[in-house]
């Protein structure tokens, strides 16, 4: 290699060392001169919602003043950064906030820039932007816009239709069970909890009308999210709904339907029917699972049951099937068991001796 | 003839070194591509699930924090008070005393006020060695602890012990002697709840160096960068693989190895693999693996995931010695490992993992040390034959050594924008002189402690752990004033 190619190759390095020095500079004086810039804004915003809030007497807002303050500190549609930060404050201060203040600070936001914001970013290419709108929209109660949530239901992106989605039963309540449970695309955990604990905030009396409509689909995780409405709101006369899934093929949805029967408690016969599919679960750790909950649920033991799972399951069955027999005061037949597989060993010994 | 010979054979190492030198850049580059993509995505994604979110929801998984603990009386007090002040609605503590001859069980005995309780027919699904004892609190406050002691049998043997008497979805395999943010599980928890068409078997995040920085309660007071230089490089180096090399191999599913001082687990894959290798000191790249391999084989889309937050803090080797026994013993498990697993080398079953990221690892990974300490030895008999130019040598080093500068500054120019750990002029400037010192004082330490670790495996000296000595973490200020 040519001597000169190297030393122009080291100068091109040092060049870009120094590019990525002024990078690290620039960055941690931005965010300096950034933070005070956001303090100041915060600062300006506190004082419009305290003053608005807690007027002094006789003094009557002054709207224009307060789009004027907010001018100053660099509130305008040029620094869209600055926008945002405000929506974000105003998010946070109508979240914390409840009662008659609510409601005026919801007229006050209505009033003051900036206006549609949240809107025009359904319209972005930008997942995430696309998404915040969205959000947006929801925490500020915009429910005018449900339509154009209802259309992004099913987006390409996860962020853009779990928001959309969250947006709807915000907006919708109940009602939205009519789209919910026919999605396109698969619904991950954390929209069916957010599903679920929206209609609980905001719904919390259930309309069973368009629940059981929904016991209809066959999507995977419609089924896990009916499953959890039916645990949140406590749906005892729904159980068989959950109880259908304790053998189901697919590993999540039997996880889904162990995790809610787990909160109720079951008559003799569901019982009955739950130690049939008992069988039929093929992970260990859910029987194990579903062998807790029926022990705790039971009023008294199944001995014929638990005695079948001693003798003709596995090992880790067989121990906790042993463990619940003892606690019960059924500790002969737990020795018992253990005499008739030392017996069966010797024997087996013997033999092949 | 004879000078022919070493002539071919110059030549021949000059064209291999510096085609694998090319490689590694190459990579190198690539990586820094992926890890500035996937550290933003991150973090537009956390905006959208935030940690107030998660922790008021009712539905999340539950975990349990498992922690191995081997005479850690020093640390282990406040450690356990640590682990149990983290945020996250439904978790379970199991603290593993694995056969200690010091006195942590006695400590957290008496600090905790636990009591023993029957353990008889608590299934083991992965065998470990005897478990002597299960201890719970009697206090309120500590309901979430559990404490196992059990007989020595290693780290991985009392992880799958924890393993084992754990009884949610997920586990979260740590040190005993690590501080935990507070919020970390909270933004653990996160891939796990976003996933949906593919399982998250393993999820890993950034771990960083907290040696002399202020540690109360169990909580980072005020984090310092180490005053030594030996862990100050420590940063750097552990702020370069994170951030670069485990977030670039995040964003393409190419994840093999989730540290074992901050992994968290599916737990019902773990048993079915089995739980941790005992019989490898490289047990979390093995349990990586071999969790990739299972999936792969029964056909279940999956993924391991990295978070490119520093969610867990720990004491790095403060001085050469610790530190090369450290890096033997992390040779020692790659070497093993790697050996273990050599039917994915190349092999078109495991797809990707056969074909690109296993050879990455033994070509990069494992090779590196090695083709470093030939490239040291040639160097040396080069020198002695007279075959070095060395005006070309000075200016070939002085380039691979400013695109090592570059590669280090790039990585802390992604930390200082995204984190607010280290945010002060001195601190930036001390971790890049940190960073251009590395290769000097630092680097050659590592080769000999790798080199060692091999030599190790190749002519079958006996070698364990080894105990790493620590100051322990209660750097109040009036104990500081009595060391000073």
């Amino acid at each position: 290699m040519d001597a000169e190619i190297l030393k122009l190759i080291i100068k091109l390095l040092l060049i870009i060392l120094v590019i990525i020095f002024a990078s690290i500079a620039f960055t941690m004086n931005y965010r300096k001169w950034r933070t005070r810039r956001l303090r100041i804004i915060e600062n300006t915003f506190a004082t419009i919602c305290s003053l608005y809030l807690y007027p002094k007497p006789n003094e009557k807002p002054d709207l224009i003043g307060i789009q004027r303050e907010l001018k100053s500190v660099g509130i305008v549609p040029s620094k869209p950064r600055n926008v945002q930060y405000l929506i974000d404050l105003m998010i946070r201060t109508q979240r914390s906030i409840l009662g008659v203040n609510y409601i005026k600070l919801k007229t006050l936001f209505t009033q003051i820039p900036p206006y549609g914001a949240s809107a025009s970013k359904l319209n972005s290419k930008m997942w995430y932007i696309k998404a915040r709108g969205i959000r947006e929209i929801y925490e500020m109660d915009q429910s005018q816009y449900t339509r154009d949530l209802i259309k992004l239901r099913n987006n390409d992106n996860i962020y853009v239709r779990r928001e959309a989605q969250i947006g709807i039963v915000i907006f919708l309540g109940w009602k939205s069970l009519r789209f919910l449970p026919y999605l396109k695309r698969q619904m991950t955990l954390w929209q069916q909890i957010k599903i679920v604990e929206k209609l609980n905030d905001l719904y919390p009396v259930p309309d069973l009308k368009h629940l059981r409509r929904a016991y209809n689909s066959d999507r995977p995780y419609a089924n896990e999210l009916i499953m959890r409405i039916i645990r949140k709101f406590n749906l005892t006369e729904d159980i068989a709904y959950i109880i259908q899934f304790l053998d189901n093929a697919k590993f999540e949805t039997r996880e889904a339907a162990i995790y809610c029967i787990s909160s109720f408690s079951l008559s003799a016969e569901q019982i009955r029917e739950i130690k049939e599919k008992f069988y039929n679960i093929s992970n260990t750790e859910q029987q194990l699972m579903l062998l807790k909950y029926i022990q705790r649920i039971s009023m008294e033991i199944d001995l014929p049951f638990y005695k079948d799972l001693l003798y003709n399951s596995n090992d880790i069955i067989k121990l906790s099937a042993a463990d619940i027999l003892w606690n019960n005061g059924f500790k002969e037949e737990v020795q018992e068991y253990y005499y008739h597989q030392y017996t069966q060993k010797a024997d087996s010994e013997s033999i092949s001796v | 003839m004879e000078i022919d010979v070493y002539y071919y054979i110059y030549w021949v190492l000059n064209y291999f070194f510096l085609f694998y030198g090319f490689c590694l850049i190459a990579l190198y580059f690539f990586a820094i591509i992926l890890s500035n993509r996937s550290v933003t995505r991150n973090k537009r994604k956390a905006r959208f699930l935030q940690v107030n979110d998660i922790v008021s929801a009712s539905d999340i998984p539950s975990i349990t924090l498992i922690a191995p603990a081997y005479n850690e009386s020093k640390t282990i007090v406040e450690n356990v008070k640590s682990l149990l002040a983290l945020q996250y609605p439904f978790y379970e503590l199991i603290i593993v005393n694995d056969g200690s001859t010091d006195n942590t069980l006695e400590l957290l005995v008496d600090k905790y006020d636990l009591e023993p309780f029957d353990s008889t027919f608590i299934t083991q699904p992965i065998p470990t060695s005897t478990v002597n004892k299960i201890y719970r609190s009697r206090k309120l406050q500590y309901k979430q602890l559990t404490v196992i002691d059990k007989n020595n049998g290693g780290k991985s043997d009392a992880n799958n012990a924890g393993i084992n008497f754990a009884a949610t979805e997920l586990v979260l395999c740590t040190d005993a002697d690590c501080i935990i943010e507070q919020d970390a599980l909270l933004k653990m928890v996160r891939p796990y709840l976003e996933e949906f068409d593919q399982e998250i078997v393993a999820c890993g995040a950034a771990i960083g160096i907290i040696n002399d920085s202020d540690v109360k309660n169990g909580v980072i007071e005020k984090l310092r960068l180490p005053e030594r230089l030996i862990p100050m490089i420590q940063v750097v180096e552990y702020i370069r693989a994170f951030l670069l090399g485990r977030m670039a191999w995040s964003e393409i599913n190419g994840v093999m190895l989730v540290s074992g001082a901050f992994g968290l687990y599916a737990r019902n894959r773990v048993i079915e693999v089995n739980g941790f290798n005992i019989h490898t000191v490289g047990e979390d790249l093995e349990l990586g693996i071999r969790l990739r391999k299972h999936m792969e084989e029964i056909k279940v889309p999956y993924k391991m995931v990295y978070l490119p937050e520093t969610l867990c803090w720990t004491e790095a080797p403060n001085n050469i010695d610790i530190l090369i026994k450290q890096r033997d013993r992390w040779a020692r498990g790659l070497w093993e490992t790697m050996g273990l697993h050599k039917d994915l080398f190349f092999n078109r079953k495991y797809r990707d993992m056969g074909l690109f990221y296993y050879p990455y690892w033994m070509f990069f990974e494992l090779g590196a040390p090695i083709v470093e300490f030939v490239g040291l030895l040639s160097l040396v008999i080069f020198t002695i034959l007279g075959l070095i130019n060395w005006n070309i040598a000075i200016l070939l080093f002085t380039s691979v050594y400013l695109l090592g500068c570059i590669f280090s500054t790039i990585s802390i120019f992604i930390y200082v924008k995204n984190f607010k750990h280290y945010n002060t002029g001195k601190e930036v400037v001390e971790l890049l002189l940190a960073a251009y010192l590395e290769p000097f004082v630092y680097h050659p330490i590592l080769v000999l402690g790798q080199i060692q670790g091999y030599y190790k495996k190749i002519f079958g000296v006996k070698s364990g752990w080894g105990n790493m000595d620590r100051k322990g973490f209660k750097t109040l200020p009036k104990e500081k004033t009595e060391k000073v």
